[in-house]
């Protein structure tokens, strides 16, 4: 019951705080702070309470026995680690956020949305997970929408629009792998392990490409993320992706592990093209959030890579890979977002010199710049080279030609360090005041902290993903 | 008591009622004891009516939604009230039919208490859209009593309880009257007269008619022709899959090119019955029942709360088209929540009624092995919720314009309330329509 209560009570709280404290802004970040706390503090209770192997069931509710229709929770190691990465990193979306405008409606969204992604990752029955999933749209259309950059409207729209069409196809493939077992659990259709049908297949792969996002499906994600204000495009791309590539693990690679085998090269390809297209994109951006989402998109792109192998170490490495992202990809969309908060322009011709004005900040740019092209002593530095060596042993040295993304990134990262960290200083950020709020600050610093310790300390992500993929049956 | 009886007493004598809150109270209490008088099993209880779980439920749910109606209306909708108790009344009788006979004189009942209803006119443009439905009520009596006639004269027996025909001439006398009918669901292409009459007659009319009168009809009609379905070959079971394919397809498209809001709503009634046709089609499924049931509950909470709130926004602010909604979410955040809301369930958004609705009516579908036409059903589902956030984006997203605040009576208020219940209850909790046929 208690983690009925996570999932619903912050859909109600959400309502009733906004309701209470419309004109008391200043409380709703506490309260939605302690709220995430608690909410990471029973995420890491779950992970010390979990079983060897499988899963751990926490109760079925609202039981409707003629449609399967049980709101089933249970969590295996998969689920937890992305139950403690999302309640993280609402931890650190709420500290950077500390000076939002307009705070009760914005943070009563959030905790609407934290309800959402639990019920996402702790559902195992498909049409609740399907709610979830669908769920957490809601929130993010008004935080893009309401909070956003000029062109927010447009990119809100397109975003609920886009994904939207996305989840219908995974509906419609949920009714399909129903109509053919007869369950709509998850671990059950898995234990009856039929052969299912090509076209299920591709219209859940389709339908969570989308979320990933993979080429030439990636093009709500630039809008999305360059007109949400910065904690939020933290929020899309450290929790909205990694549902994707999480729903890429479940339901396509655990639950259809022959098909995936057999069209894994159609994955690989898809993966690649993500990683290098997105990376020739960044390349030739001016536009210093677009240069980072267009990163973003080309580290899924890896993941990608990594899922399509579709063995224990490519998974491992792509759930390494997951976290890494989430915690590189942060602080430089944070930071983004700060230089234009205090420049006024979002070109990186404009700005230069930044770290004479800032240097704290852009040290932990640098650093997670870093990071995100591959340096070592990092979190980006491990999981390419995992994804690397787990994608040449199942497909062959060839492969190696993904270490050029890496190379691609470098091009990209080290060129806007030039322009916008060092480099001659532009009189905008002469003139620019780059006072930061120390809780905003210490959200970055945490960001950096993180992407160092598991960069040096990758073993406790490791041994979660041993075990999350050991029960994985059908996979090498 | 028996239920029909209660209602049409009440009807009858609430125009001596003079005083409105009188007449408010009198109208509630009748619908009390309705459902009262229904919880302890009464039903219309003459020869040719029989109650079974499955419209009970509904018969409910039309009670609860007549109370949240008239708790809305204020002076003006006098006579409002006595068409509403009549109109429940003759629901109830066409719910329980269990004949053909009865099912088309109840049916004819409906239809001429709702001539009535839109008769309330204010201007022409009201007058057009009542005088559109008139003309297209009195074709589609026409066509029915054309079939009824055919069918009388192929030497079947209207009055069997159940509907079996095993000759083409029988068939085509029931697809005759199926046809009159789906002038009241609005399917393609009886749907002309449709988007006109629900965005011109008065918002609460519009409620009425696109809510309680057209899920009734909708339901009543797959209860009496279930037989009848069943019985039918692959073609004409494609014949209703394209119909229901083109009129949400239709209704769709020609709501996202709307600027009034109210046409933009009228035109997504013409896509739900679409959606309301997909169980039609997929009568093979043993989720049909269920699936109609739950859009017909769904669908009656939420488009009779979107009418209704606009009939709000309009009265007190002028509220017409999607630019005069600017700003709402700012100036009147409570008005504003409720119409959102509303229309996220009628998109489809999770844990409203229209999700779970639309999730088990296309699920029938899939079932029946329809599942290209669930196919496109799921894109238009996705496509309406073009026009549905666009109504949102315009709520919240736009800069205020100069408007005044809703004083709003706390009974129309109250209306609301219960009426967004509904949406969230069976949103969330579904096993009271699964269990009505378990």
């Amino acid at each position: 019951m208690f983690y009925l209560t996570l999932i619903f009570g912050p859909l109600f709280l959400a309502v009733v705080v906004y309701a209470l404290f419309r004109n008391f802004e200043g409380v709703v970040k506490y309260i939605a702070l302690a709220l995430f706390a608690k909410m990471l503090a029973a995420s890491i209770e779950l992970y010390n309470a979990l079983p060897a192997e499988g899963y751990l069931k926490l109760g079925s509710f609202l039981h409707v026995e003629a449609f399967n229709y049980v709101l089933t929770l249970q969590v295996d190691m998969l689920s937890v680690v992305m139950l403690i990465l999302s309640s993280l990193l609402l931890i650190l979306v709420t500290l950077s956020s500390w000076t939002m405008k307009n705070q009760a409606a914005y943070f009563s969204l959030l905790i609407m949305f934290s309800g959402a992604i639990f019920g996402v990752f702790m559902s195992t029955n498909l049409i609740w997970f399907f709610i979830f999933w669908e769920l957490t749209l809601v929130p993010m259309f008004f935080l893009v929408g309401i909070w956003g950059a000029e062109q927010r409207v447009y990119a809100a729209v397109k975003f609920f629009l886009y994904t939207h069409v996305a989840s219908m196809l995974i509906l419609l493939a949920f009714y399909l792998l129903y109509a053919q077992t007869g369950f709509l659990d998850v671990t059950l259709i898995k234990e009856a392990a039929i052969a299912t049908p090509a076209l299920v297949w591709w219209l859940l792969f389709l339908g969570f490409a989308v979320k990933l996002p993979i080429f030439p499906f990636h093009t709500w994600l630039p809008d999305a993320h360059v007109q949400a204000p910065a904690p939020i495009s933290v929020l899309l791309a450290g929790v909205l992706l990694k549902m994707g590539a999480y729903g890429m693990i479940r339901f396509v690679i655990e639950l259809m592990p022959e098909s995936s085998r057999e069209y894994a090269i159609y994955m690989l390809i898809l993966g690649l093209i993500t990683a290098f297209f997105a990376g020739f994109l960044a390349i030739y951006q001016t536009h210093i959030k677009k240069m980072v989402a267009y990163s973003s998109i080309s580290h899924m792109g890896l993941v990608m890579i990594a899922i399509a192998t579709v063995s224990y170490e490519g998974l491992s490495a792509a759930l390494y890979e997951m976290i890494g992202h989430a915690f590189i990809i942060s602080p430089l969309f944070l930071i983004a977002g700060y230089l234009h908060h205090k420049t006024g322009s979002w070109q990186m011709g404009d700005m230069g010199g930044i770290v004479q004005r800032a240097p704290y900040v852009s040290a932990i740019f640098v650093l997670a710049g870093m990071a995100a092209l591959g340096l070592p002593g990092t979190m980006g530095f491990i999981g390419e080279i995992t994804i690397l060596i787990s994608a040449i042993k199942v497909n062959g040295a060839w492969i190696a030609v993904i270490a050029l993304a890496s190379l691609i990134s470098a091009g990209y990262l080290i060129w806007t360090f030039r322009r916008v960290i060092y480099g001659e200083m532009s009189p905008v950020v002469a003139s620019a005041d780059f006072k930061m709020h120390k809780i905003e600050f210490s959200a970055l610093v945490l960001f950096a902290g993180l992407i160092v310790l598991f960069g040096l300390y990758p073993q406790p992500i490791f041994d979660a993903a041993n075990q999350a993929f050991a029960h994985f049956g059908g996979v090498q | 008591m028996s239920l029909f009886a209660l209602l049409f007493g009440g009807a009858l004598v609430s125009p001596l009622i003079k005083n409105m809150a009188l007449l408010k109270l009198f109208a509630l209490l009748i619908l009390l004891w309705s459902g009262y008088a229904l919880s302890q099993g009464a039903g219309v209880g003459l020869v040719f009516f029989e109650q079974s779980s499955y419209v009970r439920l509904f018969e409910a749910v039309v009670l609860i939604v007549s109370a949240a109606l008239i708790l809305h209306l204020d002076k003006e909708d006098h006579g409002t009230i006595t068409q509403l108790l009549f109109i429940a009344a003759a629901s109830m009788a066409l719910l329980e039919s269990t004949t053909l006979l009865s099912f088309v004189i109840t049916f004819e009942a409906v239809s001429i208490i709702s001539f009535v209803l839109v008769s309330n006119i204010k201007d022409a443009t009201q007058a057009e859209g009542a005088i559109k439905m008139f003309f297209a009520g009195a074709l589609a009596s026409g066509i029915i009593l054309f079939g009824l006639g055919l069918f009388a004269v192929s030497g079947h027996d209207f009055n069997a309880s159940a509907l079996s025909v095993d000759d083409t001439f029988g068939m085509i006398a029931l697809f005759i009257i199926l046809i009159g009918i789906f002038y009241k669901l609005t399917i393609f292409p009886m749907h002309t007269w449709a988007a006109d009459t629900y965005a011109q007659v008065s918002h609460t009319n519009a409620a009425i008619l696109s809510a309680i009168v057209k899920t009734v009809v909708a339901l009543a009609t797959f209860k009496i022709f279930m037989p009848f379905l069943a019985q039918l070959g692959e073609m004409p079971i494609y014949l209703l899959a394209a119909l229901a394919v083109i009129t949400m397809t239709l209704g769709n498209i020609l709501a996202l090119y709307q600027k009034s809001i109210a046409r933009i709503l009228a035109y997504s009634s013409i896509a739900h019955a679409g959606y309301m046709l997909i169980p039609f089609a997929a009568v093979a499924s043993t989720y049909a029942p269920t699936g109609l049931l739950y859009i017909a509950v769904a669908y009656i909470f939420m488009q009779s709360a979107v009418f209704l709130v606009l009939e709000i926004l309009r009265k007190e602010l002028e509220i017409k088209t999607l630019d005069d909604l600017k700003g709402l979410g700012q100036k009147n955040p409570l008005y504003a929540l409720l119409f959102t809301v509303q229309l996220f369930s009628l998109a489809g958004i999770p844990l409203l009624a229209g999700f779970i609705a639309k999730a088990v009516a296309f699920y029938a579908g899939v079932d029946a092995g329809l599942w290209p036409l669930i196919m496109i059903a799921l894109l238009n589902s996705a496509l309406s919720v073009g026009y549905y956030a666009w109504i949102v984006k315009h709520i919240y997203f736009d800069e205020a314009q100069t408007k005044g605040v809703i004083t709003g009576r706390f009974t129309a208020l109250l209306g609301q309330l219960i009426l967004l219940g509904g949406t969230i209850y069976f949103g969330v909790i579904a096993a009271d329509i699964f269990g009505v046929l378990s």
